[in-house]
């Protein structure tokens, strides 16, 4: 029998004979690797999760011209700098006056779908065949449900509603229309476009500060309260995940030290056994310290799938989108667990060295 | 003969006793930090939505359509309705009065403002700042300040009635854009309607006021020769998540469930109470604050008591495997014992008592453990304290004896299979 040979034999033994001390090792690793690949797997995703929790809150940044309207050219340039990341919709306003109350009323221009989407919190009551979206007050006060009849200086409209909505904003004081029927009755082009754009916080504000450098012309305003909120909540919650996770992950990590350190504690006898056998303190080292080696492999290789699976459902139960495994994480966890497991299983080693085997043996 | 066992059992293996202790205080750790993070996260994210400003608005029922383009106001201040200032006192007094963080009044109309430079047009908004008021026994400040957080004021903002020398003008504030055009700068004195006001500040908020000259209530109401009339009132309230049952008509209910809506944080039933107290009054939700906010705070509490839920038991794993090792290399001793006479109960109970003392142990250390670290992470993160409910203790002590004996008796169980004979020769 070669070195090799007996080496293979003593390391397929230990863990076979002693079954229940390596399963114990095992899963310690297992645990160890699987928190770990969880808790940074979904940490990485988080932030552009989270964000995406802020699409309902609409625009996020509202580009107005100083004078005139909005060239096309200008609203190609912003959907441009935006890319897919986002929905523009220009607007115009005018103030009409309604034919019956003589009361003013702001109506205003836009896609009516876009719009709609844009304004996903709004709550809309679908009514009629027409095609404006006529705010709540506008309802309560004149139209109950009805048509509107509106006056822009010279021409005049009859508008029919497609639906009301409640917005607990200015919005409920107003009635929007399609943008040609604006154009066609005011001959005003939208100078106001509303903006959302998508990504994280520091994604929104690179895009916010693209936008004013391609829009000299015009004033581009982040509405404060939501890129705040957005940038408060999306990073005190990474934050906290940061926190936990490691707090979580050092715990249990020194939690597995403490069990692979005790349970090489408890070999003593190996130890003696093998060193009275004629063994140098180098094979010795070698040979518990391999044993650990690919105990620690095959429970982190068990722990990154465990892992990427609770990330991913967590991804689909929370967010109702998978977290997706994170191939470059692979490395570290392995490379992690099998350096602890060195650690914590060659540590202890140096104190037996220090103690006569015959001792060991003899029981002192 | 068993006390005796037991107390030479932890005084002759203290190393082995110490590594299980170690493992256990670690795990329990992990449990009180995560447990008390995730039962606190809610309150704590809650707070920061809190930057969103108010989720609900309240209006005159009679007011006449707003009438306002980016931000110019074309509604004249004689128009319309008005809420009762003196009123408003009342939101406080309402079933979920608690949850009720802030309110702000605003009333508005478009002035001329004369400055040094000249004459200008522009919004004249009063509201409270950080108004003191009293309901019933209770004392709190509400305002612009807790209500808008975004909103950024430099130079210093105005005292809400701090008019106590005659002869000193009110302090205002002057919107950003405003003080651009018209060249208004900190200490500058305008007049608006006949009256001399100090600009204390310059503000920014990122909307409609940066163009107005925002004053306190009370000055404004006399500008504007509406005493005790306010045009509109921004309400702050900490709500429950809107969902189906939320949804219904409380009028269409049976008493039970709707004394069950009545006595749940909804937005809208805070809205209907709102009503009850301010009967001339429209109250609705500013959509899309009430409606997001409540799927942010629910998705990231998930997410943590998903965190929280895989955390405790990778604890538990780890606990019962660590109790495990150090059980299963005390064979020899089992086998000793069982030679010597000792019937599997006795064993047993030496052994699931052994590690009940240490599960007791770990457990306290590891709940004042977790405790600090819950702590530091509240105070860095928040800056405000992450509080250990002192239930969490019972729960972590529970859990690491249930934990331990998990991981124990199977150890035990396996070391008691085997012929003593075997096991003391070695062979096993």
């Amino acid at each position: 029998m070669t070195r090799t040979q007996l080496l293979l034999r003593l390391l397929l033994k230990a863990a076979w004979v002693r079954k229940d001390r390596a399963l114990t090792a095992l899963v310690s690793v297992a645990v160890v690797a699987t928190i770990a690949t969880a808790a940074l797997t979904i940490y990485s995703d988080l932030e552009s999760k989270l964000s995406r929790e802020f699409r309902g809150f609409g625009a996020n940044v509202i580009v107005t011209k100083t004078s005139g309207a909005l060239t096309p050219s200008e609203l190609a340039g912003i959907s441009k700098t935006l890319g897919h990341a986002g929905d523009i919709v220009p607007v115009a306003y005018a103030i009409a006056t309604e034919a019956t109350s003589k009361s003013r009323i702001v109506v205003g221009g836009a896609d009516i779908d876009k719009l709609r989407h844009l304004n996903s919190s709004w709550s809309f009551s679908n009514t009629g065949q027409g095609s404006a979206l006529v705010g709540a007050r506008v309802d309560e006060t004149i139209t109950h449900g009805g048509d509107l009849k509106l006056s822009f200086g010279n021409t005049s409209a009859v508008i029919k509603p497609a639906g009301f909505f409640h917005s607990g904003s200015d919005d409920d004081s107003r009635v929007y229309i399609p943008l040609d029927d604006f154009v066609r009755l005011t001959g005003i082009q939208p100078a106001t476009a509303l903006v959302h754009v998508e990504g994280r916080p520091q994604e929104v504000r690179n895009a916010i500060s693209r936008l004013s450098s391609a829009l000299p012309n015009a004033e581009v305003k982040p509405v404060r309260q939501v890129t705040q909120a957005q940038t408060a909540v999306v990073g005190k919650t990474r934050s906290v995940v940061l926190a936990s996770s490691a707090v979580v992950v050092i715990l249990i990590m020194l939690c597995m030290v403490a069990t692979f350190t005790g349970s090489v504690l408890e070999r003593r006898k190996d130890f003696a056994v093998m060193k009275a056998l004629g063994a140098s303190n180098q094979t010795v080292n070698f040979l518990f310290a391999s044993e650990s080696a690919l105990l620690a492999l095959t429970g982190s290789i068990a722990g990154y799938i465990l892992g990427c699976a609770i990330a991913f459902w967590i991804g689909k139960a929370n967010f109702d989108a998978a977290i997706l495994p994170q191939p470059l994480l692979l490395v570290p966890v392995l490379l992690g667990s099998v350096v602890l497991a060195l650690i914590a299983s060659t540590a202890p080693l140096r104190l037996l060295q220090q103690i006569q085997p015959a001792g060991i043996l003899r029981g002192e | 003969m068993f006390l005796r066992l037991l107390f030479e059992s932890f005084r002759r293996q203290k190393r082995r006793k110490s590594v299980a202790l170690l493992a256990i205080a670690l795990g329990m750790s992990i449990a009180t930090a995560m447990i008390a993070v995730g039962n606190d996260i809610g309150d704590k994210i809650n707070q920061e939505l809190r930057s969103l400003g108010a989720n609900l608005v309240v209006t005159p029922i009679e007011d006449t359509l707003d009438v306002n383009i980016g931000g110019v106001n074309l509604k004249p201040a004689s128009e319309g309705a008005f809420i009762n200032e003196q009123d408003l006192i009342k939101i406080k007094g309402i079933f979920w009065g608690h949850n009720i963080k802030g309110y702000a009044p605003f009333l508005n109309a478009p002035q001329k403002i004369q400055t040094r430079n000249g004459e200008v047009n522009a919004e004249l908004i009063g509201t409270y700042f950080a108004q003191p008021l009293r309901y019933g026994k209770e004392e709190f400040t509400t305002g612009v300040r807790t209500v808008n957080p975004w909103w950024k004021v430099e130079g210093s903002w105005p005292q809400d009635y701090g008019d106590s020398p005659e002869q000193l003008p009110p302090d205002v504030l002057a919107g950003n854009k405003l003080a651009r055009q018209a060249g208004l700068a900190i200490g500058d004195q305008i007049e608006v309607g006949g009256r001399k006001l100090r600009i204390s500040g310059i503000l920014n908020s990122g909307g409609d006021e940066d163009q107005a000259i925002v004053a306190p209530l009370h000055i404004a109401q006399i500008i504007l020769h509406q005493p005790n009339a306010v045009r509109r009132v921004t309400v702050s309230a900490l709500t429950k998540p809107e969902d189906a049952f939320a949804r219904k008509d409380p009028d269409k209910m049976s008493p039970a469930v709707r004394d069950r809506w009545y006595c749940s944080p909804y937005a809208n039933s805070i809205a209907y109470q709102l009503r009850e107290v301010l009967p001339n009054a429209r109250v609705e939700q500013i959509r899309p604050v009430e409606q997001n906010q409540g799927k942010v705070l629910s998705h990231v509490t998930g997410l943590m008591l998903m965190l929280t839920l895989a955390a405790l038991l990778a604890a538990a794993l780890a606990v019962s495997a660590a109790m495990a090792a150090t059980i299963l290399e005390r064979r020899q001793e089992v086998g000793l014992m069982k030679s010597l006479g000792a019937g599997n109960t006795a064993v047993a109970s030496l052994f699931l008592t052994e590690a009940a003392f240490l599960a007791l142990a770990g457990g306290i250390i590891g709940f004042i453990a977790g405790a600090i670290l819950a702590h530091r992470i509240g105070q860095s993160i928040f800056g405000s304290a992450i509080v250990v409910h002192p239930v969490v203790l019972a729960v972590v002590l529970f859990a690491a004896v249930l934990v331990t004996f998990v991981g124990s008796a199977g150890a035990v169980r396996k070391a008691m299979q085997f012929d003593p004979a075997v096991v003391l020769r070695g062979d096993a």
